[in-house]
């Protein structure tokens, strides 16, 4: 470990003197005081790197281009740790991009045990976009420098995809929109079954980039202005007394002339509802489109995942909420105890890591979805799987309980000195007359303000990355030989998993979903006699394996624990012994027979 | 009134005409095609009515053949699109060679009438049929190859026995007949013993009455692979009517990785999915929802759904009746249900009336040879058959009955047991013989033309039982100025209600709707667009009512607009207070004339 910082020191060091080099050449012919880097002038502060080979600015958000030219910059800049792929095209042509991070030059990158990372299924939930560019950046700025980071990028191999709907992303950023709205992809859809598709979206009828409320004097209307922060808020009238207004809905006209208003828009379904596993149809679970992984983004990210069987944990990311989410999405699926037990220590640690956050089960303390991504991820495929909701109300006063509409309004006003809301301004609407526009704007409720994102980016990365530990961490114990004749031996090898996450879940062991976790021996001069796992290694309890007693397949190789297997071999000199585990990876160890 | 009654006698009519024989004139003879041969015969059909049939390509199999479409009906794809339609699908399961032969002699049959009938040459040109004629050609093609062995799945590498292995033990041709049949081993491990009753059948041995299993029933083949198993990893794959999503048993065998997972089940989906006007599915394969009535129940909201809607059961009830008629059956027999199929996804999620036919099998055929003396003596549903083959009364009386039937009408299907040195089983008795692949899934190939026969008078009748609107009574009243009032009748000439319970309660069947081509500004009661509920068939109707305000023109023009039941246009003609339906060829010369 001493040996590679300090190489890593070295290759720093290096890069270093050349980049002030360029930087010297660069600003040569100006004569100002600051000549040298940023670095030398500032004192790191703990947490985010502090030389950084990527500046990136966490404080504000970045379009779906924006995203891609961190993943870009990140992989010119660490080649020895990314490879930077495009996984697939969604419904408007945008790439689909998948950032692989690991410490390329040690181990087989494809071996690794893989921790899947994606963000931002619902366009409109950003800063899930966010967390997972900070992950990578993060990362490759710690390799070398902080010891785990290190070990998780030799050991581990992560695939970062910030943004798995890159449709609904640039949508919410680049068209008026209100703080839930883009949260589908972008396939024209009949949401109202009249023949035509996305003819009645919202519309920014006052041209100030955002979808507000519509409000109208009314002697009879159920609402008035909040009486202290009367710009801010609307309330309910009391039952027993008239209000000022009624409220009629988010910004838009009738564009079909079918008397309705903004009842079909752009897209109009769920991404997150289209996975294959407890799938229902739009009848059950709405949103959820004509099949599972109809549509082609998660189809991408599906098939990216079959094709990588190493992936043994998986992280979904939204807004908000503050909740470490898991499965089962319905009540009565299936979650075999034993995963429980493991993703429940995960979460827990993680309520440890986020404040506000809570650990919970979807359909019992959610609501029920039928499709979701963290089904698929643990029901279908075995992987332990977390949806976080990013980000709390709870942090505008860092209070326990939820701010109440005056705390909203107090916040607005005094923290952000009244950025948040889109003052009413009147409006001549063709249906409603006169009326007034205004309100909240997009980024108020779901996306925390530009001082406190950074937090929650670095935050939810740490409980990732504490996740990514856990996944099984394999090691070959020493190799025990016992005579027992001549040229007749007695092999023991020892595997250990270092780890919490055993090789296959339950669920995998369950329904054969992974290939069992194989161990071998192989010499030039040796024949295996018999082979089986030790079951007992004090009373010398094996199994014996039936056929093929080369090579004993195990079922699972559990969370800190170790199995045992016996080989007994005739023969001589060396042999080489093999663990085989799809998401454990591959090690080998050779040695010499007595 | 009268033109409607006359609307309806007339479909009737033309039902009772179709059912007439003496049509087959001109129609090839009922052969098991291979792809070449079908091929050859779909373009035949193609070229012998170039502007009805357009044969096409929508994806290919694994071994890249292509997997054919078929659409007949006169004019381009926006006739055809616009048109009630049916959708035939066959050889979707690898070994239905039967359901392919029967669409193919039904297509060639309803082509040759084009011209010679005029019954025939109406529901063409008011009907599209959809037809896909071989959706597993891959394993189709196992018929024609030696050795023929019978398998309903794709042949996608997959490692049925989880030993990390794939596709290392198939079955093996040992004795060099060309066929892969069965072998019996003597061996007092097994679980059969010989019928008493026929040497020829092994029956499972029952402990409860001290009966000792004396023989192992195993298909033809070597243990390839030295796990003392036999053929249990052949080249596996897909069965794509195991691979929909309604029901879909994810971790089975041949389901796929997920639903819809293949090109070809995918093609088929987006297929269905692009030509929403289809009504009426027939789907060949192992399932069966015509031989017996499936059960409803009354389904539970948000809840997925474990039988057809009560609502829908008694229109099943009515097409089972017409299938048992014309095949000369007087009584339900065992229906059979699968998971994952097309036709229950049709049905489930997508709301369409969905048939699906085991055409032919050994029960039915022992069944239809009694239906001569004491038609449908023996029938009982699959469980029934189940227990008794498990040790009812009579223990293995209908595999008895089934093989005197192969004895008297295809002596051919039925090898008998020859002994065989088996390398394996050294010193034991190994037999080699029974049922010859595919032989008791499809009837022997003399018998196909009577069955076609059958097959072809129902699958065109199917075009009778579609929805079909009209423009029924409907009356324009002048109430003064320029003040009309007009009431409009939708009317369903068809058979089937314009939807179907569950094709509501699913939202994919989408509600009929009338335009009027008039701006909103002129109605002073009622829409521009309303949409009406379901319309049952044989002449059911919904009423439709505005008051318009129209001083400024003479006619205004409308649009009636089913999903399944077609579109009719109209004209009010307010200087006559007359309201009369027009074709749509009018429509569009008119609008032409605008």
């Amino acid at each position: 470990m001493m040996r590679k910082l300090r190489e890593t020191m070295t290759r720093d060091a290096k890069n270093c003197c050349v980049i002030g080099l360029l930087l010297m050449v660069a600003m040569g012919a100006v004569s100002a005081p600051a000549q040298s880097r940023v670095e030398d002038h500032t004192f790191p502060a703990l947490g985010a790197p502090h030389q950084r080979k990527v500046e990136v600015a966490w404080n504000r958000f970045h379009d779906h281009q924006g995203i891609g030219a961190i993943l870009a910059r990140l992989h010119k800049a660490f080649p020895e740790l990314t490879r930077l792929h495009v996984i697939g095209t969604s419904s408007e042509g945008r790439d689909i991009w998948c950032l692989e991070v690991t410490a390329r030059s040690v181990g087989d990158p494809d071996r690794k045990p893989g921790m899947y990372v994606d963000g931002n299924i619902h366009g409109n939930e950003v800063q899930a976009g966010e967390v997972v560019a900070y992950t990578a950046w993060y990362l490759c700025h710690q390799y070398g420098r902080l010891e785990q980071v290190t070990e998780l990028l030799d050991e581990r191999v992560f695939y970062l995809l910030p943004s798995i709907n890159p449709d609904g992303r640039d949508y919410w950023f680049h068209e008026p929109h209100r703080a839930s709205s883009s949260r589908s992809g972008l396939e024209p859809t009949d949401n109202d079954r009249d023949g035509s598709l996305d003819e009645d979206d919202y519309d920014d009828l006052d041209g100030d980039g955002y979808i507000t409320q519509m409000r109208r004097k009314d002697p009879q209307g159920r609402y008035k202005p909040h009486p202290d922060y009367p710009e801010y808020r609307m309330v309910r009238a009391k039952a027993d007394e008239f209000g000022q207004y009624e409220m009629l809905g988010w910004e838009g006209v009738d564009n079909d002339a079918d008397g309705r208003i903004n009842e079909d828009g752009r897209g109009g379904y769920d991404l997150n509802r289209n996975w294959a596993y407890d799938w229902q149809p739009g009848y059950i679970q709405y949103g959820s489109k004509d099949y599972p992984f109809s549509q082609p983004e998660t189809r991408a990210a599906a098939d990216f995942v079959f094709a990588h069987p190493n992936i043994a944990g998986a992280q979904a990311y939204h807004n908000s909420g503050a909740m470490i989410l898991r499965g089962p999405g319905r009540e009565g699926a299936e979650m075999q105890r034993e995963d429980e037990r493991v993703m429940e220590l995960i979460s827990e640690r993680g309520e440890r890591m986020l404040p506000y956050y809570r650990s919970l089960i979807g359909w019992k303390d959610l609501y029920t979805v039928w499709g979701g991504a963290d089904d698929w991820f643990y029901g279908g495929r075995g992987v332990v799987a977390f949806t976080n909701e990013m980000w709390t109300r709870k942090n505008l006063f860092k209070k326990d309980a939820r701010p109440s509409d005056t705390d909203e309004a107090e916040f607005i006003e005094r923290v952000l000195m009244g950025d948040g809301i889109v003052p009413w301004r009147p409006y001549d609407h063709p249906t409603y007359g006169p009326i007034e526009i205004g309100g909240l704007k997009k980024e108020w409720g779901r996306v925390p303000p530009s001082f406190l994102l950074e937090e929650e980016l670095h935050r939810n990365m740490a409980f990732t990355l504490y996740h990514a530990d856990m996944m099984p961490l394999l090691r070959l114990g020493p190799v025990e030989v016992e005579t027992l004749a001549a040229d007749l031996f007695r092999v023991w090898v020892t595997v250990e998993n270092q780890r919490l996450i055993p090789t296959r879940t339950k669920q995998d062991r369950i329904h054969n979903i992974s290939p069992p976790d194989i161990i071998s021996i192989a010499g030039d001069d040796i024949e295996v006699l018999s082979a089986g796992r030790v079951v007992d290694r004090f009373f010398k309890r094996v199994e014996a394996v039936k056929r093929r007693p080369h090579r004993v397949l195990l079922e699972t190789i559990g969370g800190m624990d170790a199995a045992r297997v016996q080989f007994v071999v005739k023969g001589r000199g060396s042999y080489e012994v093999t663990v085989d585990s799809t998401k454990g990876g591959l090690l080998t160890k050779t040695g010499s027979l007595p | 009134m009268a033109l409607r009654r006359m609307q309806l006698r007339w479909w009737c009519c033309l039902i009772v005409m179709l059912w007439m024989p003496g049509l087959m004139a001109g129609v090839q003879a009922v052969t098991y095609d291979d792809y070449q041969a079908l091929s050859k015969r779909l373009t035949a059909l193609k070229k012998s009515e170039p502007d009805l049939v357009r044969v096409r390509p929508i994806a290919k199999s694994r071994d890249q053949r292509k997997l054919w479409l078929v659409e007949v009906g006169p004019g381009g794809e926006e006739d055809r699109s616009v048109r009630p339609a049916v959708l035939v699908v066959a050889g979707i399961e690898g070994n239905d060679l039967v359901g392919s032969s029967l669409a193919l002699s039904w297509l060639e049959t309803l082509v040759s009438g084009y011209r010679t009938d005029p019954n025939v040459a109406t529901v063409l040109e008011t009907t599209t049929f959809y037809v896909f004629p071989r959706l597993n050609p891959d394993a189709a093609e196992h018929f024609f190859e030696t050795p023929r062995m019978e398998t309903r799945v794709d042949g996608k590498p997959r490692d049925d026995d989880h030993d990390a292995f794939i596709d290392e033990d198939g079955p093996d041709d040992l004795n060099g007949d060309g066929l892969i049949t069965w072998m019996r081993v003597e061996d007092e491990e097994g679980r059969y013993i010989p019928d008493p009753n026929e040497s020829r059948l092994l029956i499972e041995a029952d402990p409860l009455k001290g009966e000792a299993g004396r023989w192992r029933y195993l298909t033809e083949g070597r243990d390839n692979d030295g796990d003392e198993l036999w053929n249990e990893d052949a080249v596996g794959g897909v069965n794509f009517n195991r691979n929909f999503p309604y029901d879909h048993d994810l971790f089975a065998t041949d389901a796929g990785l997920h639903q819809v997972s293949e090109p070809p089940t995918r093609a088929l989906a987006d297929f269905v999915i692009g030509h929403p006007n289809i009504g009426i599915i027939l789907t060949y394969g192992a399932a069966d929802n015509l031989l017996k009535t499936p059960k409803g129940a009354a389904p539970e909201r948000r809840k997925p759904m474990k039988a057809l809607d009560e609502k829908d059961v008694p229109l099943y009830r009515v097409f089972g009746e017409l299938y048992r008629e014309t095949l000369g059956l007087k009584k339900e027999l065992g229906g059979a249900s699968e998971p994952g199929t097309f036709s229950d996804w049709m049905y489930f999620h997508r709301g369409r009336l969905s048939l699906a036919a085991r055409p032919w099998s050994p029960a039915l055929a022992v069944s239809l040879a009694k239906a001569g003396g004491d038609p449908n003596e023996s029938s009982g549903s699959e469980r029934e058959k189940r227990s008794s083959k498990k040790g009812g009364d009579e223990p293995g009386k209908e595999a008895r009955e089934e093989l005197k039937w192969f004895d008297t009408h295809a002596p051919e299907a039925f090898h008998a047991w020859t002994s065989f040195d088996h390398p394996d089983f050294p010193n034991q008795r190994v037999e080699i013989g029974g049922y010859a692949p595919f032989a008791r899934t499809n009837p022997p190939e003399s018998m196909l033309a009577d069955l076609a026969a059958k097959h072809s008078r129902f699958l065109t009748a199917l075009a009778g039982q579609l929805p079909r609107i009209g423009i029924g009574r409907s009356r324009c009243k002048h109430v003064g100025e320029s003040v009309f009032e007009v009431e409009i009748h939708v009317e369903n000439r068809g058979f089937l209600p314009t939807v179907l319970a569950h094709g509501e309660r699913s939202r994919e069947v989408h509600p009929t709707r009338i335009v009027m081509e008039l701006e909103a500004k002129r109605f002073l009661s009622g829409t521009r667009t309303t949409f009406l509920p379901a319309i049952q068939g044989s002449g059911g109707t919904a009423e439709v009512r505005w008051t318009v305000h129209v001083p400024d023109r003479k006619t205004i023009r409308f649009e009636a607009v089913s999903m399944l039941a077609g579109r009719v246009s109209g004209v009010i003609d307010l200087t006559n207070t007359e309201i009369h339906a027009e074709s749509r060829d009018d429509a569009e010369a008119e609008r032409d004339d605008d």
